[in-house]
């Protein structure tokens, strides 16, 4: 069930009235939370609803075990357990084939041919998802961040939760657990920032990404030596918006269904197109995964504590395993690997010239605002063009196509199909949001909450309406899902 | 109606000293806010349903055969065509016009159209201009 169909209006509507209805009665209310979790997963493939409730049981009774015991080395064994059962799990149905086909090439290279046991293993929708909050709520259990759950109700609801359950935000334990346990509340700034998410969520996915993929990048990432180089130039910023659009429209909607509900996500997107360095950018980028790598790979890993090589290795792995994360596939890893040694290029840069020039050294006044001023420009100019580069290593479906697309960049000579006004103006319209003060979304919905009821009606049904009737046919999937 | 009748028997049930002056205010706007939010959500399939009745049709097509299937068919085509002789598919087939228009727009055509929206703005600022200063000439 996508979020921009009927099916999902229809389905929100009822569980927005039954969940509201037992409010009087939490737990009820969290058992219809948690069948409409179920239900909403099943629609998909009943068959993996198994898998779910799996991972969760793995999770529920880790949690329990460290709860009974203080023993240093079984509490380590028991998380290590638990994270091992759930990332087994999670390699086995994203991973096999990759690496069976892997492993089957280095054979043939070796001339080693060998009959390997090859399946068909359907990819289960949101398994990324739910295994990364299953470990967060085991580690974090573990760190003493939050009690284990004696309610496997809870533990279930917290790991299947319909808004962030297939494409996320990856929400931790230690924030929505305890929303579980207060009295659910709606109040008149839920309903306004709800409301407002929603509709700038739909706008994003349905306006900007359908256009966008249909008219734009599926063309030109379909055969890169088709066209000319200004269009492979509008083609990557194209995708750029297109994915950014597409995943942070559905963690808006994500966060406004949740919002709706009474519970609270943290953000998941804060306009990464401004961001001025690539570390900025991943602070601004898929925030609930880059906290998680941070707070469960970078961190434990030694983080910066260990030394200037410890710190780049750290860097460079935790961002190296965030590429594989995202899909088995070699154009992943290598779009991971490039972000971390990037990073790694960037953070030693910044030291150096730190060395060679202070920032607390610097005079101020007009002269140094402006140099400021122009070293952000290019910040931000430089940022963009590197994780512009590095989409089309995300988007190719393999390496000859990321290579054809590079090499198309010479023939500026030919005439380009694809600089329409339209699709230009959806590239400029959605960069420009990318500069608005951030506090835009919040002023909107303090006026939305004031509406009476009637209005506040018109507008949500007359921007749904607008929406459905100006989007492409059809619903395109979400490109998340397939992580 | 049914909200309040469970309200009074939860505040029966627990006394009133079970629950604080804040809880009670808590619950108040909650019942208020999703009261609210409820009859926006009936008002927007009321839009959806009048406005946007070809898609309802679109979606409905898409159900498999079955004699509950053909009848939901059969309303929605009937409640489609109701809607399209009164005029309420109207404002969906321009809006869609008018992104296809933007759509098939070549850079000669938006300039063309830029350029008639700046002389249409001179006319504007000119009979402006007009009207204060009492009239041409």
């Amino acid at each position: 069930m996508l979020f921009p169909t009927i099916e999902f209006g229809i389905f929100f509507l009822i569980v927005f009235t039954v969940s509201w209805a037992a409010r009087w009665t939490p737990h009820w209310r969290k058992l219809v939370l948690l069948a409409a979790s179920y239900f909403f997963y099943g629609w998909w493939d009943w068959r993996f609803m198994g898998l779910l409730l799996l991972s969760t049981f793995i999770n529920y009774t880790a949690g329990l075990g460290l709860a009974r015991t203080a023993h240093p080395a079984l509490r380590k064994l028991i998380v290590m357990l638990a994270v091992t059962g759930g990332l087994a799990i999670l390699g086995f149905f994203k991973y096999y084939g990759f690496f069976l086909t892997s492993l089957s090439t280095l054979l043939e290279m070796a001339g080693l041919e060998r009959d390997l046991p090859f399946m068909q293993v359907i990819l289960p929708v949101g398994i990324s998802f739910f295994t990364f909050q299953g470990i967060s709520y085991v580690v974090d259990v573990y760190r003493g961040h939050v009690r284990a759950e004696r309610s496997l109700a809870n533990v279930m609801l917290y790991i299947s939760f319909f808004p962030q359950l297939v494409a996320g935000p990856i929400v931790r334990a230690a924030d929505f657990l305890p929303q579980l346990h207060r009295a659910p509340v709606l109040t008149r700034a839920h309903v306004g920032v709800g409301t407002v998410l929603i509709l700038s969520g739909l706008a994003k996915k349905m306006l900007i990404a359908n256009y966008l993929a249909t008219e734009l990048v599926d063309p030109v990432f379909f055969d890169p030596t088709a066209v000319s180089a200004l269009d492979l130039l509008i083609g990557v910023y194209g995708y750029a918006i297109q994915i950014y659009c597409d995943f942070s429209g559905y963690s808006d909607i994500a966060i406004g269904v949740a919002a709706l509900l009474g519970y609270r996500f943290l953000e998941n997107f804060n306009q990464p197109y401004r961001a001025s360095s690539l570390q900025d950018f991943w602070r601004r980028w898929h925030i609930s995964l880059s906290t998680w790598l941070r707070d469960y790979l970078y961190k434990p890993l030694g983080g910066n504590r260990h030394g200037e090589a410890r710190t780049y290795r750290n860097l460079f792995l935790t961002m190296f395993l965030g590429g594989i994360w995202h899909g088995a596939a070699w154009t992943f890893v290598f779009w991971g690997a490039f972000h971390g040694a990037m990073l790694g290029i960037e953070r030693y840069v910044r030291r150096r010239l730190d060395e060679f020039a202070p920032p607390n050294s610097e005079a101020g006044g007009f002269t140094s605002a402006i140099g400021h001023g122009a070293q952000h420009i290019v910040g931000v100019f430089w940022t963009f063009h590197l994780v512009c580069f590095a989409w089309i290593f995300f988007r190719a479906d393999s390496f000859a196509t990321a290579g054809s697309y590079l090499a198309g960049f010479a023939r500026w000579s030919d005439p380009s199909q694809y600089a329409t006004p339209f699709l230009v103006g959806l590239i400029v319209l959605a960069m420009i949001f990318q500069f608005t003060p951030r506090d835009l979304g919040r002023w909107l919905a303090q006026g939305l909450q004031w509406l009476p009821s009637p209005v506040l009606g018109l507008i949500f049904g007359g921007g749904v309406w607008l929406i459905w009737a100006i989007a492409p046919e059809g619903v395109a999937p979400f490109i998340y899902f397939q992580f | 109606m049914l909200d309040l009748i469970r309200e009074i028997e939860t505040d029966l049930e627990d006394g009133w000293e079970a629950a604080s002056r804040v809880e009670l205010q808590t619950a108040e706007h909650t019942r208020r806010a999703v009261a609210r939010f409820t009859r926006a959500l009936w008002i927007t399939l009321a839009i959806m349903l009048v406005f946007n009745s070809e898609r309802l049709v679109t979606w409905v097509n898409g159900f498999g055969v079955g004699p509950v299937q053909d009848t939901v068919v059969a309303l929605s085509v009937a409640w489609n065509e109701r809607m399209l002789a009164s005029g309420f598919a109207e404002p969906s087939v321009a809006a869609r016009g008018k992104i296809n228009e933007l759509r098939g727009a070549s850079w000669a055509e938006f300039e063309l159209r830029v350029d008639s929206e700046r002389a249409r703005a001179r006319e504007g600022a000119r009979l402006l201009r007009g009207g204060l200063g009492g009239g041409p000439g």
